[in-house]
């Protein structure tokens, strides 16, 4: 079920109406479970076996490390669990894959057996929620959750349950024990955080996505131009989309009186690749950062163990995203970014000297290089696409004005929220203008077809 | 006030899009009072003078907010619209040639209206009756029975196997089901919502009229540096006279004798849907005329036109036992047929003759004058 489909909003005006009455009382969670199922079942109701067990056994193993001496035992089966999960029904099919190409390369007749099995849509978010409550039990972090359908709802939890804000338990748990306070306010933040979302997606996303599919589906057709300009629209393209969805996503959550974090914050207007992962998926870079890159030892053991670690995180925050290795370069060239940035900006020169601006188009320009491996359908299509934009000569790319002036627009927006110019965009006839010129848009000129999110496939 | 903590520590947002709920409330109000009256408007910007003998553009087939402006002027005019498919469009003629062209001479004055629509099969029909003609009350009205709809499962909408058919958006959603209609549920619910809000119709109307039946995100796509706002010329598609490449007598086109596996008027779909047309202009207060076929005979085999004859016969008495007028047409000489259901010119001019014989012998027009097919206000939603 998507948020921008109608039988969502029927869906949300049947919960919502139950939620109001239920919010106070000893249903609400059950409800709100209820509800999440319905939700995460619609797109295959044999999803919600898998969600339930993984829900199962972290409670479980919670419950046994509770009142047991072999924490670690419990901690390890739940670790284990959950990366079994993921490595089958996510990256079963990678490695399979890759094992008969090694197989048959050394010549080898044996093939391992294609796995077949559908992905389910959301899996590494709810995984990775889950986990997050077994590793923070086990430090110590939070308490035991009591209510295995509270658990469960945590889990669950249908506005973030398929593409984030990867929520911690330590924010998202307690948030359900209390009572819910519904303010005007509440509602009118969620009705703000939910139409910008919805015009990010409806408006922006799916636009920019018509001409990058056009291109992208098929790139060895277009020239270079066509597909630098595809290229600088997916970058756009994806985080309206993404953002869009955790707008909607924080919205819905305000409306049931619950606070989601902040996924996004302006993050083409970083001036480092690591200010960058500070303002992108902001939940799982912070999800890699305090269960993968401090484990690892962070930045306490030196230069080299810092950018080892470093690395390693992004390859694996790469492979999170996607079981192909252009996932895999994704992530190896932020982290050579990374690095890259981070020794600059330990330079006078680059600190003092180097306009913001400059730092945040280069960072831009970067970012949206290393999308290529992202969208790029296989390694070779990136490869040809990298080869064509930096060989080929111009060539008109047909790239819609409006388009340009819709990205110019939100792009000028954002850097003007982060001047001291900031007071325009928050003046109430400002505001209030944007939200219907935002409404009028999507009514009037918004693409007719519905395109799910690009984030339902991690 | 935002892209900072709130009161509970906790970042609004990176935007500054944050409404009061008394913000909220003025807006949406002007909006749904924007949704509900623009079309009203729009018609008072937008040219259209329907000329003689008028048909439907192709072009604005699935235009079903320009339809309902259309029939809102004709019948405003007092006159009688005659609803059908690419039949009463007049699909192998100039729109001077039509059906409701020869009716009109027959009458010797302007009182037929060509209302008929491109693929509109009875379930649309209904759907484009009940949700688009409304206002449609106390008036006459033609109804042509198209039973080309019941000549097989497919064209009644009864296979398991889903396909593209004409009209989806009119056809009911969800009761009674249709096996052929493969739309998703959700699909479905938006059809049945933004019927409710005319700004949606509007829109279309738009997007049919001035940009090549694609949303402006499409448009822009095949016309990267256009000015879109230039493409609203407020001229509407000129009603075609193009007469269709195929034109030809059936014979000449080597189409043999057919056996066609009729459905029965039990099972059928279509029947069902025009049974349901046939009420609910009658519960309008309309006087109903009902033109049931002539299908081709000639293209039948002698038993396939026996079923024809007699499933043309059910339908008939079930319409006359449930008080509606029909005039049946007789069978057309075999080269005044372009197919199955078309007629050339000379056979449109032969059923004008007949229907309008037939329609001087039966009883006259609702006692009630003047007739008004609908109402005269301006605050149509489009």
């Amino acid at each position: 079920m998507l948020f921008h489909s109608w039988v969502f909003l029927l869906f949300f005006l049947t919960f919502y109406a139950v939620f109001l009455l239920f919010k106070n009382t000893r249903f609400k969670d059950p409800w709100l479970l209820v509800c999440s199922y319905v939700f995460y079942g619609w797109w295959n109701p044999l999803y919600l076996v898998l969600i339930a067990w993984s829900t199962t056994v972290d409670f479980s193993m919670v419950s046994l490390m509770a009142r047991s001496r072999r924490r670690r035992l419990w901690l390890s089966l739940s670790v284990i669990n959950n990366l079994a999960l993921l490595g089958f029904f996510k990256y079963g099919a990678f490695v399979a894959d890759n094992l008969n190409h090694l197989l048959s390369s050394v010549g080898l007749a044996y093939s391992l057996p294609h796995p077949g099995v559908l992905l389910p849509v959301g899996i590494s978010f709810y995984v990775f929620q889950s986990l997050s409550y077994t590793i923070d039990f086990y430090r110590g972090k939070i308490e035991k959750e009591k209510s295995l359908i509270r658990y469960a709802t945590f889990v669950s939890l249908f506005p973030q349950l398929v593409a984030g804000p990867v929520e911690r338990a330590g924010n998202l748990l307690p948030q359900l024990r209390r009572k819910v306070t519904l303010t005007r306010q509440d509602v009118s933040d969620g009705l703000s955080l939910f139409v910008v979302g919805l015009f990010k997606k409806v408006a922006l996303a799916d636009y920019l996505a018509l001409y990058v599919d056009r291109i992208y589906d098929v790139p060895e057709q277009f020239g270079g131009t066509a597909l630098f300009f595809a290229t600088f629209a997916f970058g756009w393209q994806i985080y309206f989309d993404f953002s869009g969805y955790t707008d909607m996503a924080r919205g819905i959550g305000r409306l049931i009186g619950i606070r989601l974090m902040l996924n996004f914050n302006n993050p083409y207007l970083a001036t480092g690749l690591g200010d960058f992962w500070n303002r992108w998926h902001i939940s799982l870079s912070s999800w890699f950062k305090d269960y993968v890159y401090i484990p690892l030892g962070g930045n306490r053991k030196g230069v080299s163990a810092t950018y080892r670690n470093m690395a390693l995180t992004m390859v694996i925050s790469g492979l999170w995203h996607g079981a192909a290795w252009t996932f895999v370069i994704w992530g190896a060239l932020h982290a050579l970014g990374r690095f890259a940035t981070r020794e600059l900006e330990r330079t006078d020169l680059y600190r003092t000297r180097v306009p913001r601006l400059a730092k945040q188009i280069l960072v831009f320009a970067f970012v949206t290089f290393t999308w290529i491996f992202f969208r790029a359908a296989s390694l070779d299509d990136a490869l040809l696409i990298v080869t064509r934009i930096f060989s080929d000569g111009w060539v008109d790319p047909q790239f819609p004005l409006l388009m340009l002036l819709l990205i110019l627009s939100v792009w000028l927006y954002q850097f003007t929220m982060e001047s001291r110019f900031k007071p325009i965009l928050t003046a109430a006839p400002v505001r209030i203008g944007l939200a219907v010129g935002m409404i009028l848009y999507m009514t009037l000129f918004a693409s007719a077809s519905t395109q799910a999110f690009i984030y339902f496939q991690f | 006030m935002n892209h900072r903590p709130d009161e509970t520590g906790e970042t609004f947002s990176s935007n500054a899009v944050r409404l009061s709920i008394g913000e909220w409330c003025v807006l949406l109000s002007v909006l749904v009072l924007a949704a509900f009256s623009v079309g009203g408007l729009w018609r008072r910007v937008e040219g259209f003078e329907p000329s003689r003998d008028y048909r439907i553009p192709y072009a604005l087939s699935e235009d079903y907010w320009f339809f309902q402006r259309y029939c809102d002027s004709m019948g405003r005019a007092n006159r009688t619209l005659v609803f059908g498919d690419s039949f009463i469009w007049g699909q192998y003629v100039p729109k001077e040639e039509s059906l409701t062209h020869y009716l009109n001479q027959e009458a010797g004055s302007e009182r037929f209206v060509n209302a008929g629509l491109d693929g509109a099969h009875p379930l649309a029909m209904e759907g484009l009756l009940e949700h688009y003609c409304g206002e449609m009350r106390d008036g006459e009205v033609i109804l042509h029975l198209n039973l080309l709809w019941l000549t097989s499962p497919q064209a009644d909408l009864q296979t398991e196997r889903e396909f593209n058919f004409n009209h989806p958006r009119l056809v009911p959603q969800f009761s009674p089901r249709i096996p052929a209609y493969g739309e998703a549920f959700s699909g479905r619910v938006g059809v049945v919502l933004t019927r409710q809000l005319p700004i949606f119709d509007w829109i279309r109307h738009l997007q049919e009229s001035y940009f090549g039946s694609v949303d402006l995100a499409r448009w822009t796509l095949d016309h990267p540096y256009a000015n879109p706002l230039r493409q609203v010329t407020l001229t509407l598609p000129a009603s075609e006279d193009d007469l269709h490449p195929d034109a030809q007598p059936w014979s000449a086109r080597g189409q043999g004798q057919q056996e066609l596996p009729w459905v029965s008027l039990e099972s059928s779909l279509q029947w069902q849907a025009f049974r349901r047309s046939v009420e609910l202009l009658r519960a309008r207060g309309n006087r109903v005329l009902i033109v049931p076929g002539p299908l081709n005979e000639h293209m039948l085999s002698p038993s396939n036109a026996e079923m024809y004859l007699k499933l043309r016969e059910d339908a008939t008495a079930w319409l006359r036992e449930n008080g509606s007028t029909v005039i049946l047409p007789p069978l057309l000489p075999s080269h005044l047929y372009a197919d199955l259901s078309h007629p050339f010119s000379g056979g449109y001019a032969l059923l004008a003759q007949e229907i309008w014989r037939q329609m001087e012998e039966s009883p006259p027009r609702p006692a009630q004058e003047p007739a008004r097919p609908m109402l005269a206000g301006l605050s149509g939603p489009g």
